[in-house]
């Protein structure tokens, strides 16, 4: 375990710790204990920048906290380190011919456990879910320094309470995640992405979509701009994949040619998508309802983004999520944007750090979810602020 | 409170008629699915709408008194059994509230019945896609206070991939809400620890599923195998060619045996080892081009031939035999302890190696069917409860078979629950940090331990446990320690 000089925080008191094994974090949470300091908890970095109000100077870093842990391809599951990048998991795991289904915005670059610690999901959830349906077991540590383990390493399991799901999306306040078995996917023969485009008013359009002969892995509609830049086409598109036996993928082809013009793409589509995202954007949010008022969040996440410059919208149609990023704003402008109120729900990924309070009110301020937390982390050592809560 | 004045308080919220509290009233809430165990409890009361439900749980919380909710009783862990303390049914809160077909959503009372739902669904082109078994005779309140699974849940995930959205009374009396149907819900996914938690976490007074739409084709084989390794590889080998059938189902010599002397006969061969039930579904374009690799596949691991259902009705009879298993069982002895496990899809061949020395050992008869697929096994064993010695054959026999999967990187149930029947496994699986930390969490949600008292962990894994929180939950956690 190595402290170093925070690099990029500008309050010089803040140190990172890093820890390559469960019992260094162990020893870190202690040690942050007896000197009562509290610690935000850092993967690959990538959300630092996501104005999130943590009140911790001091990090601990499990980035160095990577590796397989076990791989039985039959099986199809892995279990590794939270410190293990995407893209390492990405290279593993094809090798014999499977994949991990988890596509979240960003980079690749980022690690299992911020994945699953703060629950991002991408376009491949409108088949195969989100980490909550993903992650089979884990370990990690908590806030009063204990290693527990939830889940299992085995694809069904309902021994016990679920700290799984617990621990999945609470953004390290009730752990710090430090092993995680998950479910992969072996590949289908045929994996195959189409560009359709959206001629119709979306309202009238999705109503054919769902009725078509079509089983998607994902769908994902994005706005002309959004399109353009990944060079699809120039207008509203949805991103179709299918896969299957060639047979199926062809039918699946011709069922979507009655929905629009179509277009084959490459896969690596949804790798640029995902990469599309500006490198520090002023804000990026998600808009939701159930799946029948899909048109009506895409209206709002529209709107929401009308004549700011590069903004990117998409919108996975199956899960009636549209997501939002604003490259450049002012954060006047984002809180006129912003402040009516909407039937929607609203997720926020990042924001301006000054308008986090008002934009986001903490989810977790009522009393079960603080019993929750006080079951984990009694003196709210790890991320405290970090879900808006005082 | 005195046993008769809470008698007469519960009358006044639901009706004196839906109080039980004589010995021969409570006789058929003795018992679960789960036969060995047979506990009593003080009354029994049956809450009509949700209100009633919130006003028994309130009144129970202010009078410090345990109790247990239970829906159809068909768990397989004694997770509804009500040891001394009070019974709540939840068999009467049977309203499909609202069906939203467009959203492929609905939101049901704890008491309707797994199969309503989907015959409901049905003019939709929708279903409910968790089918336990049990699901002619289930609720949903139980599916999801048990995480329930089923032969389908290999492709379309088990209940808690399902639940969307749970309004709940918490053990305390407040009624909250976990998760969302309408968009997402931030905050710790509370409905996710709330799924599955064994009525320890509070009571559900409406679910919010989804519903998936209906398979535009779906095609049933029937593999037939002279040996149970070449049904597990022919398993491992279909799922690992990017091919998720919809359920991949072993049975074995013994499990074909029962069903084919039962008035379920379904044509299975009975000279086979093991036959493999294997469903595919999904668009039509292509599937029976999965088919024919499903048949391949099952060929090259030594099928000696498979058979594809070439009717509605012929479909129907082959699944007839897998559902209708447990109860050909019944058939072959008094009682039958159903057992779960879980081991990775690997481990399979392996494990059933043991599982066969372990019966010779002790002299009892395995019958296995189970979700081969997702590695989830159901080691079962017809005896007779009365005689002792068997008895004590079956329960040995049982411990050893679930060492054996523990062993193998296993656990020890994928979908019946811990209940009170493994409670005494719980420590071979977690650490005792692990188990605390599970009591703590209990306690975030009843800090009284008041709901289904002495389930799911064992109590004296609590560290801070002081052996008497109230009169009435001491006496349900006895059955544990």
């Amino acid at each position: 375990m190595t402290q170093v000089a925070h690099p990029a925080s500008a309050s010089a008191a803040g140190t990172v710790t890093h820890a390559a094994s469960s019992a260094q974090v162990q020893e870190a949470v202690r040690d942050a204990a007896a000197r009562g300091d509290v610690l935000r908890v850092v993967g690959a970095g990538t959300w630092l920048h996501a104005g999130r109000p943590v009140r911790a100077a001091s990090s601990l870093s499990v980035r160095a906290l990577a590796g397989v842990v076990e791989y039985v391809p039959g099986d199809l599951t892995i279990t590794a380190w939270a410190g293990t990048t995407l893209e390492d998991l990405d290279r593993v795991t094809a090798e014999h011919g499977q994949w991990l289904a988890l596509d979240p915005f960003g980079l690749r670059e980022g690690t299992l456990g911020a994945t699953v610690a703060t629950g991002s999901l991408g376009p491949l959830a409108a088949s195969f879910g989100t980490p909550r349906d993903v992650v089979l077991g884990l370990q990690c540590v908590t806030g009063d320094g204990e290693i527990v383990h939830g889940g299992a390493r085995v694809v069904k399991h309902v021994a016990g309470y679920d700290l799984v799901r617990l621990m999945t999306g609470a953004w390290g306040t009730l752990g710090v995640l430090t092993m995680l078995t998950l479910r992969l996917r072996a590949r289908a023969p045929v994996d195959a992405t189409y560009a359709v485009s959206v001629a119709a008013p979306l309202r009238e359009w999705i109503p054919a979509y769902r009725a078509a002969s079509v089983a998607p892995l994902a769908t994902e509609l994005l706005n002309g701009a959004t399109a353009a830049a990944l060079g699809v086409s120039n207008g509203t598109t949805a991103l179709v994949r299918v896969s299957g036996n060639d047979e199926a993928v062809a039918a699946q082809e011709k069922a979507l040619a009655q929905l629009g013009s179509v277009r084959p793409v490459s896969n690596d589509t949804w790798a640029a998508l995902a990469r599309r995202d500006p490198a520090r954007p002023t804000a990026a949010l998600r808009l939701s309802h159930r799946a029948a008022r899909v048109a009506d969040v895409w209206e709002l996440a529209t709107a929401l983004a009308r004549d700011v410059p590069d903004a990117v919208v998409h919108a996975t149609l199956d899960r009636g999520i549209a997501r939002v990023v604003l490259p450049r704003i002012s954060e006047a402008d984002l809180m006129t944007r912003l402040r009516p109120p909407t039937e929607c729900a609203r997720v926020c990924e990042v924001l301006p750090a000054s308008l986090w309070q008002e934009l986001a009110p903490s989810a977790v301020s009522d009393p079960l979810s603080q019993r929750v937390r006080a079951a984990f982390d009694p003196e709210r050592r790890l991320n405290p602020g970090i879900l808006g809560e005082a | 409170m005195s046993s008769a004045a809470l008698e007469r308080q519960l009358g006044s919220i639901v009706g004196a008629r839906y109080v039980r509290s004589r010995a021969a009233e409570l006789l058929v809430y003795e018992s679960d699915g789960l036969p060995g165990y047979r506990k009593r409890p003080s009354l029994a009361v049956f809450p009509g709408t949700r209100d009633e439900v919130v006003a028994v749980v309130q009144l129970l919380a202010r009078e410090r008194v345990a109790f247990v909710p239970r829906g159809a009783g068909t768990g397989l862990s004694g997770g509804a059994l009500a040891d001394g303390v009070v019974l709540i049914g939840l068999n009467r809160l049977t309203r499909i509230i609202d069906l939203d077909p467009a959203s492929r959503l609905a939101v049901v009372e704890p008491g309707v019945v797994n199969a309503s739902l989907s015959r409901a669904a049905h003019v939709h082109g929708l279903h409910y896609a968790p089918d336990p078994s049990s699901q002619a005779a289930c609720t949903i309140g139980g599916n999801v206070a048990e995480n329930a699974g089923g032969p389908h849940c290999l492709k379309y995930g088990v209940t808690l991939n399902h639940v969307v959205a749970v309004n709940a009374v918490l053990p305390d009396g407040t009624v909250t809400s976990f998760g969302s149907a309408d968009g997402e819900r931030e905050g710790y996914d509370l409905l996710g620890a709330f799924v599955g938690s064994e009525g320890c976490f509070g009571v559900a007074l409406d679910v919010t599923v989804r519903l998936t739409p209906n398979p535009r084709a779906v095609r049933t084989l029937l593999a037939d195998f002279l040996s149970i390794d070449a049904a597990a590889r022919a398993t491992t080998a279909t799922i690992a060619a990017g091919i998720v059938p919809a359920a991949l189902e072993m049975m074995d010599a013994g499990t074909i045996r029962a069903v084919e002397s039962s008035i379920y006969a379904a044509g299975y061969p009975i000279d086979a080892a093991a036959v493999l039930l294997i469903e595919l579904d999904g668009l039509a374009a292509g599937l029976d081009r999965d088919v024919e690799r499903v048949v391949a596949i099952c060929e090259e691991a030594g099928a000696r031939g498979v058979r594809v259902a070439q009717s509605e009705a012929q479909r129907v009879k082959l699944w007839q035999g897998r559902k209708k298993a447990f109860g050909a069982m019944g058939r072959i002895a008094r009682h039958l302890f159903v057992q779960d496990a879980v081991v990775p899809r690997t481990q399979l061949p392996n494990v059933m190696a043991s599982i066969a020395a372990i019966a010779e050992r002790h002299g009892v008869r395995v019958c296995n069917v189970f979700h081969a697929g997702d590695g989830n096994l159901h080691p079962n064993i017809p005896y007779d409860g009365n005689d002792p010695s068997q008895r004590e054959r079956v329960h040995a026999a049982m411990r050893e078979i679930m060492q054996a999967c523990i062993a193998v990187g296993g656990t020890v149930t994928g979908e019946h629950g811990i209940g009170l029947d493994k409670l005494g496994y719980m420590p071979l699986i977690f650490s005792q940090d692990s188990l605390n930390r599970m009591c703590r969490l209990r306690d975030a949600f009843d800090p009284h331990r008041l709901a289904n008292p002495g389930k799911v962990v064992p109590v004296r894994s609590c560290r801070e446990w002081h052996g008497f929180v109230g009169r009435e939950a001491s006496l349900g956690s006895a059955a544990a320690s």
